[in-house]
């Protein structure tokens, strides 16, 4: 009784903060629906009985990816006044198709028929131990089976790392802007300068 | 326990919400970049929710890669963010318009 | 599961990831002077990694031998078959780079370590037997293609190509991603193998919805109709030498994995994607040629060249046959050359202050003024349009020729009628070149390893090659066998 509780609870909220991370005017506003959406999609993980991954989920995603975004937000330096004034176009649309998407989905995986929806079986080989925790269990399987993948995984964060650093990064000296000496060179006189004849009295056309 | 469609029903509504917002987002490309965020949330729901139905640890495997990948992806997403932002002063979704036929 | 001997199959991804981290220590501590150093270097690894690969190509490798960590990897003669390209490739592509990245004092040693990383993705990516496998495998290519596509950071349309191929991208990651969560779901297994034995009988709709979602994923990836919406703006914006690997590499990494999820994960569920196949290569075949028309930016005409081309790649897929798998693969060999040819060739044309040129107006009498280029262009134009004494041809008559045999005749025909269609622009290309007032915009002089390149892939699709013929189909016979077996 007490899981049913806490799974609407946090299924609402998770679904409402989705809901306002898309529409809320503000940026700094979405940042924090997010957070509150990713909380409480780890109060479902837990739920199910995966907890290392809930608490993953709340360290890497609330401590690092959302203060990311608050981070370029707030440097970024955006006007809000301004983006306030164009909300969405084509909205009673979207959400329509939205609606249609959704319930294809829900059809298709039988989630609205009654009766219990067929899963397949797995054949056991990644079974969690009972009595061990869930993070023995995922530790013993991603330090073996999947060791080459996870190094994999270290290569994407480098990827990351250099791509963040060589895109973003700027020595002190870059500042000036850099000066076309062909560009320069190739301009004629008869691209640059306009001679005129003003008659006296007629005033200049500019 | 509750049943493995009530999960699936979440997901798919994150999912969902994921697309509208970007499709929908007419103003800011950083409310794109968390709607993929909310996507890649409603796919680890997914995988979660049958990881533990199937009694099967490799879904759970999967969410944690799926996690660092969206990090990667986040990191990557703003760094770009930051330098379109510095070379045009604008990240309004109407302004990307440079590039057409 | 023998880590040393997987390790031994896994070879030419752990010399190139090694590179990438050694080198990547030589840019950190050697700084801006050991730029060109860095390129040589990662040339040299992508070198040492197709000498890996071209044995198993030729030994037809597959099966459970070639199986790597588990079955989260296959080294067989079909992944080896993509990688040759994939690192010739990306070999063409570092050598074109330096010059075009110092004119934009942009030569930096990071360029040629994301292609590599992005070169290791794609290895991954075709030798991936597992969903999980799949998906690293593509995302370490994708990030590493953002960061490509917006190198030149001060660059407005480069920013904006970044931005737009991020998004996309990222979209369709998420798609494919949820795609593959419906299939682990509703078959309880992330190994190709697995999920085959799961679905053989009769699928459930969910999984039927990840097929679907994973195909919409993927046609993302391939640019293929109707995702490919993004392709001629990133293609445009991107550095050109980024533009030339996009074009090359990665396409064949993604065609390959479509090949291999479908034939090898949904092998028996046939008519589940072969309708959804045949209406992306038709409509890409029309939309490409169609969408060229207009265009006068020569990038864009190539991109939706580029589109054109993977419609007819698919109609091999379309087939789902043995033939069919080993003409996509003749196929894709001859793209590679000759979009590599003419993407290096717009990547020549530049005006006496060294100032890129990619317009129609700019190539305009270009067979006075640069006689040689103006004829490579020729013979590159006619090849991708198919017509017959050029090698282009041969590509697509093997994939029609599978596609009869598979009786898709009316597929067959309908891309043949398309082809007509789609040599307008090609034509139009070559009028330009020879028939127009000489516009004398091309004036620029372009570097040796450039010339090698385009007279190379213009010699490689020229009449000439067709004694290549039965060496290249055996190659591919070989590989293509070698993913039925396994």
């Amino acid at each position: 009784m007490i899981q049913t509780i806490a799974f609407y609870l946090f299924a609402s909220i998770v679904i409402a903060s989705g809901v306002l991370t898309i529409m809320a005017r503000n940026p700094v506003h979405s940042v924090l629906w997010l957070i509150l959406a990713f909380f409480n999609a780890a109060g479902l993980m837990v739920l199910v009985g995966a907890e290392f991954l809930a608490m993953l989920l709340v360290v890497v995603y609330v401590g690092a990816v959302a203060v990311l975004f608050l981070f370029v937000v707030m440097m970024l330096d955006i006007d809000f006044a301004e983006m306030r004034a164009g909300f969405m176009r084509n909205f009673p649309l979207g959400i329509a198709v939205a609606i249609v998407l959704l319930m294809e989905i829900l059809f298709g995986l039988g989630a609205l028929s009654a009766g219990p929806i067929a899963l397949g079986t797995a054949d056991g080989s990644a079974a969690p131990v009972l009595g061990q925790t869930n993070i023995e269990n995922l530790g013993a399987l991603l330090y073996t089976e999947y060791a080459f993948l996870f190094q994999i995984a270290g290569m994407i964060l480098l990827v990351a790392m250099v791509g963040a650093i060589v895109l973003t990064h700027r020595e002190q000296k870059a500042v000036r802007g850099h000066q076309n000496i062909g560009k320069q060179i190739s301009r004629r006189p008869d691209e640059a300068v306009v001679m005129k004849q003003p008659t006296s009295g007629e005033g200049v056309e500019l | 326990m509750i049943g493995i469609e009530h999960y699936l029903v979440v997901s798919a509504i994150l999912f969902v919400l994921g697309v509208l917002g970007i499709f929908l987002n007419r103003k800011n490309i950083i409310v794109i970049l968390m709607a993929i965020e909310l996507i890649l949330l409603g796919v680890n729901l997914n995988l979660v929710a049958f990881s533990a139905f199937l009694n099967d640890l490799t879904g759970q495997i999967f969410a944690m890669f799926v996690l660092t990948v969206a990090a990667a992806e986040a990191a990557i997403g703003l760094a770009i963010l930051v330098i379109y932002f510095r070379a045009r002063g604008t990240i309004a979704v109407d302004d990307v318009d440079r590039l057409k036929g | 599961m023998d880590i040393a001997r997987s390790m031994g199959l896994m070879m030419p991804e752990l010399i190139i990831g090694g590179a990438s981290l050694l080198l990547l220590l030589v840019v950190a501590y050697g700084g801006k002077g050991s730029a060109r150093a860095v390129f040589i270097g990662a040339a040299t690894a992508l070198g040492a990694a197709l000498f890996f690969v071209v044995p198993t190509v030729t030994a037809g490798v597959a099966g459970a031998g070639a199986d790597a960590f588990g079955t989260q990897f296959s080294a067989d003669a079909f992944a080896a078959f993509a990688k040759v390209l994939i690192y010739l490739a990306g070999i063409a592509c570092l050598a074109v780079a330096p010059s075009f990245l110092s004119r934009f004092f942009a030569l930096r040693g990071e360029y040629a370590i994301l292609v590599l990383l992005a070169v290791m993705g794609m290895g991954l990516m075709v030798s991936a037997t597992d969903l999980v496998a799949l998906y690293m495998g593509l995302e370490l290519n994708s990030l590493a293609a953002y960061v490509l596509a917006s190198f030149l950071r001060d660059d407005q349309r480069s920013a904006e190509a970044g931005l737009k191929y991020f998004i996309l991208g990222a979209l369709a990651s998420g798609i494919l991603l949820y795609g593959m969560s419906l299939i682990y779901g509703f078959t309880g297994t992330t190994s190709f193998d697995g999920i085959a034995a799961a679905i053989s009988g009769d699928m459930s709709t969910g999984a039927l919805f990840g097929v679907i979602f994973m195909l919409v994923g993927l046609a993302f990836k391939i640019s293929a109709v109707p995702f490919h919406m993004w392709t001629p703006d990133v293609y445009e914006g991107a550095p050109t030498p980024v533009t030339t690997f996009f074009a090359t590499a990665p396409k064949v990494a993604a065609i390959a994995l479509l090949a291999r999820v479908s034939l090898d994960a949904f092998g028996d569920q046939v008519f589940a994607w072969r309708q959804v196949v045949i209406f992306a290569a038709l409509a890409s075949i029309v939309v490409g040629a169609l969408g060229a028309i207009g265009q006068n930016n020569l990038k864009r005409l190539l991109a939706y060249s580029s589109i054109n081309n993977v419609g007819f790649i698919m109609i091999g897929l379309a087939a789902a046959t043995v033939q069919g798998l080993s003409a996509m693969m003749v196929y894709l060999a001859i793209y590679v050359v000759m979009s590599l040819g003419s993407f290096v060739a717009v990547l020549m044309l530049r005006n006496g202050h060294g100032e890129q040129l990619e317009t129609f107006d700019d190539i305009a009498g270009l067979s006075t003024t640069r006689p040689l280029m103006a004829w490579c262009l020729l013979i590159l134009m006619f090849s991708l349009a198919g017509i017959p004494p050029l090698f282009g041809f041969y590509g697509k008559f093997v994939v029609f020729q599978a596609a009869v045999q598979a009786d898709l005749v009316l597929l067959a025909a309908i891309g043949i009628a398309a082809s007509v269609i789609g040599a307008f622009y090609y034509i139009k290309f070559v009028k330009v070149m020879f028939f127009d007032e000489p516009a004398d915009r091309a004036t620029g002089e372009a570097d040796s390893v450039s010339w090698v390149i385009l007279i190379g892939s213009a010699i490689l699709v020229s009449p000439l090659a067709y004694i290549l013929t039965n060496w290249l189909t055996n190659q591919a016979d070989t590989a293509a066998a070698s993913l039925f077996l396994g």
